[in-house]
C-alpha cells in the first residue's frame, strides 16, 4: 500500500524527463568546474583573470560558485521544465479528473503535487551539487591545492547548510511561478516559456532601470531576481570574483538588496503565486480533453 | 421515486443546471437513485449526460441546483462523499509511462489506501491480470476501459458512476461488463450508468432516465416499460377482425396498417383473440407477438415533436 505522496513521487520518478534534466545540470556543473575553472586557470596560472578561474573550481570556493550557477539554471531549466511538464500533463492525459473524482480535495491535490515536486527537485539538485563538488575536489587535487574548509572566510558545515538553503530559497519562487503558469494555462509551453520569459524580461528590465539610476534603480529592487541575486551573493566566500554560469551581473553585495529582506520578499512572491494558483484551480471547471 | 426517511437516496440531484455563456448544457435535472438500483442514463450525443455526471462528481460547478450523495450535500461534503463513489469517466486516461498495476496503486493511494491484494483482485475481475505489468501506453481502448472499471471498483465503493463504460470494448468484453454490473446490482451496489447502447442498458438496468437537449424528458422503471407488448396479425377479413378486436375488453387499442392489425394487448391473450376471431368466422393468416423495447421507448420520447 502506498500513500498519496508516494503515488505522486511514483508518477514523476518513473519518467525520463528528470533524469535528462539532471544530466543537463551535471553537464553545466562540469563546464563550470572544468572549462570555466580548472582548464582556464591551467592555461596560464599567471594571467590577469587566473585568480577568478582559480576561485571557480577550488574547494571550498566552488560551493558558492555551484550554488550561484545552480540557483539560476536550476530555476530555469530543472525546476521550471519539470514542474510545468508534471502539472500540465495531468490535464493532457485526463488524469487530473481521475484524481479529483476519487475524493482528493483540490487543495490537497495541489499541496501534494507541490510537496512531491519539491522533494524530487531537491533530491536531483542536491545530487547535481554533489557531482559538481566531486568535480571541484578532483580539480583541486589536480591543481595541488589543499582540500579543506579552513581557508580565509571559509564556511563551517552549518554555514554550508545555510548556503544551500539560501540557494534553494532563490529557486523556490521560480518553481512556484512555473507551477502557477502551467496550472492556470494548462500548458507545459506556457509554464516553461513563461518562466524563461520572466527571468529574461526581468534581467533586461533591471539592467535598464539600473542604467537609468535614481528612483528607477530603486524600483528595480522590487524585482524577484534582484532578491535572489542578493541571497546568492550572501553565499560568497571572500571578496574575489569567480566565473559563474548564471546570466547576471557579478554585482557588489553592497549594491544588492539585503539577503534577509530578500528572503521575506521572495516568500511574499511565493504567497502571491500560490494564492493565484489555488484560487484559479479551486474554482475551475474541469472538463474532458482540456 | 420515494425515499424512506431512514435511508436517503444514494444519489439525488435537485434542479441541477449548467450554463456555458448562452448555451444551456443541462437544465433543472432532478432525479434520485435508490440504494441497490442500476439506473441507466440515456440520451443522444450532446444531450448533457457527461455534463450531468461531471456536475455530480464535482468536476464542474453548477449554475443552479445541487447534488446529494448518500444524503450529503456535495457543496459542503464533496471529498468525503466521493470516497464512497467509484467512477469511470468518458475520456479519462491513465499515466501512459506506468504499468496497469502501478496505475491501480496510484488510484488506490488517492482513494485512501488499498492493499496490494485488492489491486490484484480487481485486475483479475476485469481480465487484465496477464497484462498488469505492461505499460498503459500499449493498451487498446477496450483495455483502458477495463482498467478504468478496475480503478472504479478498487476501493469497493457503494455507488458506481459510469460514463459510456463500454466504449471501445469488444462484444465479449461488453457481455462480461453487463454481467458484472448485474452482479454488482444484486450485491447491493448502486450503479448510475450512461450509455447509448440501449440493448445493454435494457438488459442491466432497473430504471432509466432519458435526457435530451439538457432536459430530463422521461424516467421509467424498465420492468414497466417492457411490460405489455403488442400483437401483430393478418386475418382473412380485416374489417370483420377489426370489429371483433374492438369488442374485446382486454384489447386496449387496435391500429391498422393496410391489412396488418397491431393489437395493444398482452401476449398471453393471443389464444383468446384467435378463439374470438374464429367464433365470428374470421381466421388468422399470421400472428406475431411483438416485445416492447427500450429502443422503441427511447426513439418515441426523443423524436417526439420532431416530425412536426
Amino acid at each position: 500500500m502506498i500513500n498519496v505522496l508516494e503515488a505522486e513521487l511514483l508518477k514523476v520518478r518513473t519518467r525520463w524527463m528528470p533524469y535528462v534534466l539532471f544530466l543537463m545540470m551535471v553537464g553545466g556543473a562540469a563546464v563550470n568546474m572544468w572549462l570555466a575553472g580548472y582548464l582556464e586557470w591551467k592555461q596560464d596560472p599567471s594571467a590577469e583573470f587566473s585568480g577568478q578561474a582559480y576561485r571557480t573550481f577550488v574547494f571550498p570556493y566552488s560551493i558558492a560558485v555551484l550554488l550561484d550557477s545552480g540557483q539560476f539554471w536550476g530555476s530555469a531549466i530543472f525546476v521550471g521544465i519539470l514542474t510545468s511538464s508534471c502539472v500540465s500533463t495531468e490535464y493532457n492525459w485526463g488524469t487530473v479528473r481521475q484524481v479529483l473524482v476519487r475524493g482528493q480535495s483540490r487543495a490537497g491535490y495541489l499541496a501534494v503535487k507541490i510537496a512531491a515536486l519539491a522533494i524530487l527537485c531537491a533530491a536531483f539538485l542536491l545530487a547535481a551539487l554533489a557531482v559538481g563538488l566531486f568535480f571541484s575536489v578532483w580539480a583541486t587535487s589536480l591543481a595541488d591545492a589543499p582540500i579543506t574548509l579552513d581557508v580565509r572566510d571559509g564556511p563551517s558545515l552549518p554555514e554550508i547548510g545555510l548556503m544551500i538553503f539560501r540557494a534553494a530559497l532563490g529557486i523556490l519562487p521560480y518553481g512556484l511561478l512555473a507551477f502557477m503558469l502551467s496550472t492556470v494555462g494548462r500548458s507545459t509551453a506556457l509554464g516553461i516559456g513563461g518562466t524563461f520569459g520572466y527571468i529574461i524580461a526581468e534581467g533586461i528590465g533591471v539592467a535598464i532601470l539600473q542604467g537609468i539610476g535614481g528612483l528607477a534603480a530603486d524600483l528595480s529592487d522590487v524585482a524577484l531576481g534582484r532578491h535572489a541575486a542578493g541571497l546568492v551573493a550572501a553565499n560568497r566566500i571572500g571578496s574575489g570574483e569567480y566565473n559563474s554560469m548564471a546570466f547576471r551581473e557579478f554585482a557588489d553585495p553592497a549594491k544588492l538588496p539585503d539577503p534577509n529582506v530578500g528572503a521575506l520578499v521572495i516568500l511574499l512572491y511565493c504567497l502571491v503565486f500560490l494564492a493565484i494558483t489555488f484560487t484559479v484551480f479551486l474554482r475551475r471547471d474541469i472538463r474532458v480533453h482540456q | 421515486m420515494i425515499s424512506s426517511a431512514a435511508s436517503p437516496p444514494v444519489l439525488r440531484t435537485t434542479g441541477l443546471t449548467k450554463r456555458y455563456g448562452k448555451r444551456l448544457a443541462l437544465c433543472d435535472l432532478t432525479l434520485a437513485v435508490e440504494r441497490g438500483r442500476v439506473y441507466g442514463f440515456l440520451g443522444p450525443n450532446g444531450s448533457g449526460k457527461t455534463t450531468a455526471i461531471s456536475l455530480i462528481l464535482g468536476l464542474l460547478s453548477s449554475t443552479a441546483g445541487h447534488t446529494e450523495l448518500f444524503g450529503l450535500d456535495t457543496r459542503a461534503h464533496l471529498a468525503p462523499a466521493l470516497k464512497r463513489v467509484g467512477a469511470v469517466l468518458e475520456g479519462v486516461d491513465f499515466y501512459p509511462h506506468l504499468s496497469g498495476r502501478d496505475n491501480m496503486r496510484i488510484c488506490g493511494a488517492i482513494s485512501g489506501g488499498v492493499e496490494e491484494s485488492r489491486v490484484e483482485e480487481v485486475l483479475e475481475t476485469v481480465g487484465l491480470s496477464g497484462r498488469a505489468r505492461d505499460k498503459v501506453r500499449g493498451y487498446s481502448m477496450g483495455m483502458r476501459q477495463r482498467l478504468a472499471l478496475a480503478g472504479a471498483l478498487l476501493h469497493d465503493p457503494e455507488l458506481l458512476i459510469l460514463d459510456e463504460p463500454t466504449n471501445g470494448m469488444d462484444p465479449a468484453g461488453m457481455r462480461e461488463f453487463r454481467d458484472l454490473i448485474r452482479e454488482l446490482g444484486r450485491g447491493g451496489k448502486t450503479v448510475f450508468v450512461s450509455s447509448h447502447l440501449l440493448n445493454e442498458v435494457q438488459q442491466m438496468c432497473d430504471e432509466v432516465g432519458i435526457v435530451k437537449e439538457g432536459r430530463l424528458i422521461a424516467q421509467r422503471s424498465v420492468t414497466d416499460l417492457l411490460e405489455g407488448g403488442r400483437l401483430e396479425l393478418r386475418a382473412t377479413d380485416t374489417e370483420a377482425a377489426l370489429d371483433v378486436l374492438r369488442s374485446l375488453d382486454f384489447v386496449h387499442g387496435v391500429t391498422r396498417e393496410g391489412d396488418l392489425l397491431v393489437v395493444d394487448a398482452r401476449h398471453d391473450r393471443a389464444a383468446e383473440i384467435s378463439r374470438a376471431l374464429a367464433g365470428r368466422g374470421v381466421y388468422l393468416h399470421e400472428l406475431h407477438p411483438q416485445e416492447n423495447t427500450l429502443e422503441d421507448f427511447f426513439l418515441e420520447v426523443t423524436t417526439e415533436g420532431e416530425a412536426a
